[in-house]
């Protein structure tokens, strides 16, 4: 909302400049966004009145105006504008100054016609973006005084953004009565006073939704003159607000809306039948609306209706078929309370947005309806004449003034400072609120327009807030809290967050929401789906940080990235029935050459056997590395030859595996790529070391090859020889795998290496021989191997 | 005895002449060795006379040592000669860049996180974390947001299609879930991940908070105000950082308050960052409401308690000049690595 200073300054005058009282506000929670100049600059711009107009004898569209300055001094001033006329009274730019936008005006020919100086359109002027015609000012504006004067002076404009619960300062008044606490400062009332009925006539009005609109009030007014036209300070105060003059009597409902916070609505009588009734829309039921479109409306809205047809939607706006027109003489006044629950989220419905609407929708005092009516039936008849009927007020149900309590020992423990009594009752008071102190104790009445204070704290923010935040000192509240406890067998996220980083991934963040086909490629499953998505490509929820990695993948190949390593954590969606499970998952992705580009390591691109080794370091923090198994299983997503489910004893953990090779022409990827994805929360749970002895007697080495079919998988092998060396074995790992020649197509020589050990005794070579025999015989029994020398 | 004199002549000239251990081995075994030439003289001393003997012998074993320690004295030279070959074959080229890989790095969104949680942690808060996908109880009906409220409307919020849930605006709801959980007293931050139907070069509808708050006896907006001092003061890494409490709404607290601190720019004086006003809005907090205190069965009269959320993105922005938020959630690796 934008509000002009000197406005404010007939309500309350601060001595303050509009800086400090924007500042003022600001710190007391109105913030105050921008303080503007009401005007350009219009040192040269003078009034003049247009005495001649006569044509140019060398130009068709232009006019030789005689214009008057000041008393005695005339101008001759070549004019192109069309509404030039005799009688006119019009700003006048004199020689030797500028325009605001830098043009200098000087005496010049024009077409060989002198011209003296210009008169200009409020676009010209930077007033407006009128650029139709000269701007017209008032017939009884003085001649040859600043224009700045005839516009009512020099002003600042204060763009006040207020926060929701704050629809009380959403008018001159309310801001007024904000300043008239902090500084202390009585409040000067323009005249409410009853405007006495000169007719008779009324509408009668049936308040049928009184939930909706508790309040309804309206008078007639007949006999407007249909030549008025709305004075120029009022104009000029609706244009320094932000709002054009329109007509008279929307221009009057507009300005009390400014000044009082009361919306208002005004209709033709003459397109009225029957009376008022405030009801509910009936399904189907439709209405063309001020915005110029034909709306239907739902049965949630509130609409004011005659006894034939809806008139406009309440709170919201108006329809044009009962509108005031240039024509219009009788009008039918409303000013109405609406409770914000009626009005609520109707104009997104309806897609419109009204200053109407904002203000119900924040609160207007219930009890302002008829000094509103007043205040607009006294400003119309001031310059449309006219003669007014009675305030029609209905009223549903009344509303009592809350009363609350506020004790002096709460204000403190809250505020953590003592705040005076004295000052506590002055800016209670200021701000409305009626107060009467026994003992410690405050009772408090809240005045009509605060309808968001509705407990004692609300009253301790409202002395805080004016007597200044900034008065509060800072304390550091004593710690009188124990250590936190700190699982052991629970490993932070950090710990394994660390091991990947150390191992080249770098950690990515990405959407909880992503495409709906892509996540439907990746995991074979659509995921939980958004009613209102942000953007067509991100529709669901994740139910896999897989779209996540690959958006961000294919994002940094097409930026020449080609050596990628990421890996993120976080939620994942996965719907069962009516519930949503929400778990942390880790994931990774990678993909190009497993090493940066060096001198000692060949070049080669990471394989499946990377991403596992990266997976067995992600559990030796936990130290269940040697529970973990891959499993071969099918996957959606993945290569059927290089897919891994992952389990951890026995229980499903996650996959792994490669990117299938049709997924990654879908994708325009153009390598392939590696990806695992785990539970986190087993990954977290940690087991607490307990030393086990270390055998103070040599170990021994022997290493062995051993010829099998080629699809034997190497767990199979290890578990075999892990089973038959027994507890002796200390290490089994395979060094070597070999196909090609020397051995026999269709089946593969795996080398394996065995640390031996006793815990009790020195190994003979004897002991780790036949060991090292019962690991052939074992292969060779279960697995057909043969020995290769 | 000139020929023994002339013998250890002559082994000091062979010595010398040994360019390597192997041939200074074979000058030992010529004059030390088993039949080398002293050996062989004791051999003969006992065909001379008993008198002579000793006399002999000790002429013998005193030209054995002679050799003896000339050969010492030459190994040890070829020793250090190969030692020093050694070296200087092995020397390697020192500038080289390191072998194997190079690792990764975090998040920035990830190092604010952790540095906010490090800093309240010290103060004995506890991480609370919460789900992501909320009911209105939660997000709104606890944390005092009445039904038709624009700040309801002001949320921007996300809803699942045919289900009663939302994505969670902020990370209050975890307020809640933490007073139900634990009761007063309570200190708990809370990071994590909230959503707003918003885009633009501040907003993403994915963004990331870390909600604070202390309930427990006598607590009063100077305790908030101690401590988000601290708090703040601590982060940017500045004592003298200055903060202005302006009043503000939120639902859930009352007073509520949006704090500002002298800009880390322009220390106040005014800068394109901030404005030329000298203040960065950063967060916002307040006491906690009755109403949320009540609906989590805390007694308001015995209990009272603060609780802020500040946005990890806009403490990105101030602290390494990610200015455009976006870039937060485009994953550039380019710009990720100047996080590590």
């Amino acid at each position: 909302m934008k509000i002009s200073t000197q406005w404010l300054h007939e309500f309350v005058n601060p001595s303050a400049t509009a800086e400090e009282i924007a500042e003022r506000l600001t710190l007391a929670g109105i913030e105050i966004s921008s303080v503007s100049d009401a005007l350009p600059p219009l040192d040269n711009v003078v009034t003049g009145e247009v005495l001649k107009v006569a044509h140019h004898p060398h130009a068709d569209k232009l006019r030789i105006c005689d214009v008057r300055v000041s008393a005695g001094k005339h101008l001759q001033i070549v004019c192109g504008a069309p509404n030039v006329r005799t009688g006119m009274k019009v700003a006048v730019v004199l020689p030797g100054s500028h325009l605001p936008d830098g043009t200098e005006i000087r005496v010049s020919q024009l077409r060989g016609v002198e011209s003296q100086g210009m008169l200009c359109s409020a676009r010209e002027l930077g007033i407006t973006h009128d650029h139709s015609g000269l701007l017209e000012l008032p017939g009884d504006t003085a001649v040859g005084i600043n224009l700045a004067q005839a516009l009512g002076g020099a002003d600042k404009v204060l763009e006040v953004e207020i926060t929701s619960n704050r629809g009380d300062c959403l008018s001159v008044l309310g801001i007024a009565r904000e300043l008239g606490a902090l500084f202390d400062l009585d409040l000067n009332l323009p005249p409410y006073a009853p405007v006495r009925p000169a007719i008779r006539d009324n509408l009668p009005v049936n308040l049928a939704a009184p939930e909706a609109c508790p309040v309804f009030a309206g008078r007639i007014i007949r006999g407007l003159r249909t030549d008025a036209v709305t004075p120029l300070w009022m104009c000029e105060r609706l244009r320094r607000a932000g709002l054009r003059c329109v007509h008279p009597v929307v221009d009057v409902t507009q300005y009390v809306m400014l000044e009082l916070g009361q919306p208002m609505h005004a209709y033709d009588l003459k397109h009225l039948s029957g009376g008022i009734v405030v009801r509910m829309a009936k399904t189907g039921e439709s209405l063309q609306l001020l915005d110029g479109n034909a709306h239907t409306l739902e049965p949630d809205m509130l609409v004011i209706a005659d006894s034939k047809r809806p008139l406009g939607v309440g709170g919201i706006m108006g329809g044009t078929a009962s509108s005031v027109q240039a024509d219009t003489r009788d009008i039918f006044l409303e000013a109405a309370y609406f409770s914000p629950e009626a009005i609520s989220d109707r104009e997104r419905k309806l897609g419109v947005q009204t200053d109407a609407a904002y203000r119900f929708t924040r609160g207007v005092d219930p009890t302002g309806q008829t000094r509103a009516l007043e205040r607009a039936t006294r400003l119309l008849l001031s310059f449309a004449n006219g003669e007014p009927g009675p305030v029609n007020r209905i009223a549903g149900r009344k509303s009592a003034a809350a009363k609350l309590t506020l004790r002096q020992l709460k204000l403190r423990q809250l505020l953590g400072i003592k705040v005076p009594a004295g000052d506590v009752d002055r800016i209670l008071s200021r701000l409305g609120f009626r107060t009467r102190k026994h003992g410690r104790t405050w009772e408090v009445r809240v005045p009509s327009h605060r309808f968001d204070i509705e407990r004692e704290e609300d009253l301790v923010e409202e002395v805080g807030r004016v007597f200044g935040y900034d008065r509060i000192p800072a304390i550091a509240y004593p710690s009188t809290q124990r250590m936190l406890p700190l699982p052991e067998e629970q490993l932070p996220l950090a710990r394994l967050r660390d091991i990947l980083i150390a191992r080249g991934y770098q950690e990515i963040i990405t959407y909880s929401f992503v495409d709906g086909p892509l996540q439907q490629r990746l995991t074979g499953s659509p995921g939980i789906a958004l009613a209102n998505p942000i953007t067509t490509d991100m529709t669901v929820m994740r139910c896999s940080l897989w779209p996540g990695l690959v958006q961000t993948l294919r994002y940094n190949l097409n930026r020449q990235q080609k050596r990628v390593r990421i890996f993120e954590y976080g939620m994942r969606f996965i719907a069962q029935h009516n519930e949503i499970t929400q778990e942390n998952i880790l994931s990774g992705l990678i993909t190009g050459s497993q090493y940066p580009v060096q001198w000692g390591l060949p070049q080669r691109a990471a394989d499946l056997a990377d991403l596992r080794s990266d997976i067995d370091a992600l559990l030796v923090a936990s130290g269940a590395v040697e529970h973990l198994e891959a499993r071969v299983a099918p996957h959606p997503a993945l290569h059927p030859g290089q897919s891994a489910k992952i389990r951890l004893n026995g229980v499903d953990l996650g996959w792994m595996g490669a990117l299938h090779p049709k997924l990654l022409r879908e994708l325009m990827l153009d390598q392939p790529v590696f990806v695992f994805e785990l539970m986190l929360g087993p990954l977290l749970r940690a087991h607490l070391p307990k030393l086990a002895e270390i055998s103070p007697f040599p170990s021994l080495s022997r290493d062995l090859a051993v010829v099998v079919d080629a699809g034997v998988e190497a767990a199979t092998i290890l578990g075999l020889v892990r089973e038959a060396a027994g507890r002796q074995a200390i290490e089994v790992r395979i060094f070597d795998i070999y196909y090609g020649p020397g051995v026999d197509s269709g089946r593969k020589s795996v080398a394996l290496s065995l640390i031996l050990q006793d815990s009790s005794r020195t190994l003979t070579d004897e002991a780790a021989d036949a060991t090292v025999k019962r690991v052939v015989r074992q292969l060779q029994s279960k697995l057909g191997a043969t020995i290769r020398d | 005895m000139l020929e023994l004199d002339q013998l250890i002549h002559e082994a000091r000239t062979r010595a010398a002449a040994s360019e390597s251990l192997a041939a200074l081995d074979e000058v030992r075994v010529h004059y030390l060795g088993k039949k080398g030439v002293l050996t062989e003289q004791l051999k003969v001393l006992g065909s001379l006379p008993a008198m002579d003997r000793p006399a002999a012998g000790q002429r013998v074993n005193r030209a054995k040592q002679a050799i003896t320690e000339l050969l010492d004295a030459r190994r040890h030279t070829l020793e250090e000669q190969a030692l020093a070959e050694q070296l200087a074959a092995d020397a390697v080229d020192v500038t080289l860049p390191g072998r194997g890989q190079e690792p990764g790095g975090m998040h920035p969104v990830t190092r604010i996180l952790e540095r906010v949680q490090a800093l309240f942690t010290t103060l004995g808060f506890r991480v609370e974390v919460g789900p992501e996908i909320e009911d209105e109880f939660h997000n709104f009906d606890a944390l005092n947001f009445k039904p038709a409220h624009p700040a309801r409307a002001e949320m921007d919020t996300f809803y699942l299609k045919d289900r009663p849930l939302l994505l969670r605006t902020h990370t209050s709801p975890v307020q809640i879930r933490a007073l139900l959980k634990y009761g007063a007293p309570l200190r708990v931050i809370a990071p994590g991940r909230t959503f707003r139907h918003d885009y633009d070069v501040t907003h993403t509808p994915m963004f990331h908070q870390v909600e604070g708050l202390l309930v427990d006896k006598g607590v009063s907006m100077a305790h908030l105000r101690g401590t988000l001092t601290d708090f703040l003061q601590r982060f940017f890494e500045k004592d003298d950082l200055k903060l202005r409490f302006r009043p503000s709404y939120f639902p859930f607290v009352e007073p509520g308050a949006e704090v500002d601190i002298s800009c880390i720019f322009c220390d106040g004086s005014g800068c394109r960052v901030c404005k030329h006003a000298g203040w960065l809005e950063v967060l916002g907090c307040g006491l906690v409401h009755p109403n949320v205190l009540e609906t989590c069965h805390v007694d308001t009269e015995r209990y009272s308690g603060w609780a802020f959320g500040v946005g990890i993105e806009r403490l990105g922005m101030l602290r390494y000049g990610i200015n455009d938020i976006r870039m937060n959630y485009e994953n550039d690796l380019r710009f990720l690595r100047q996080f590590r």
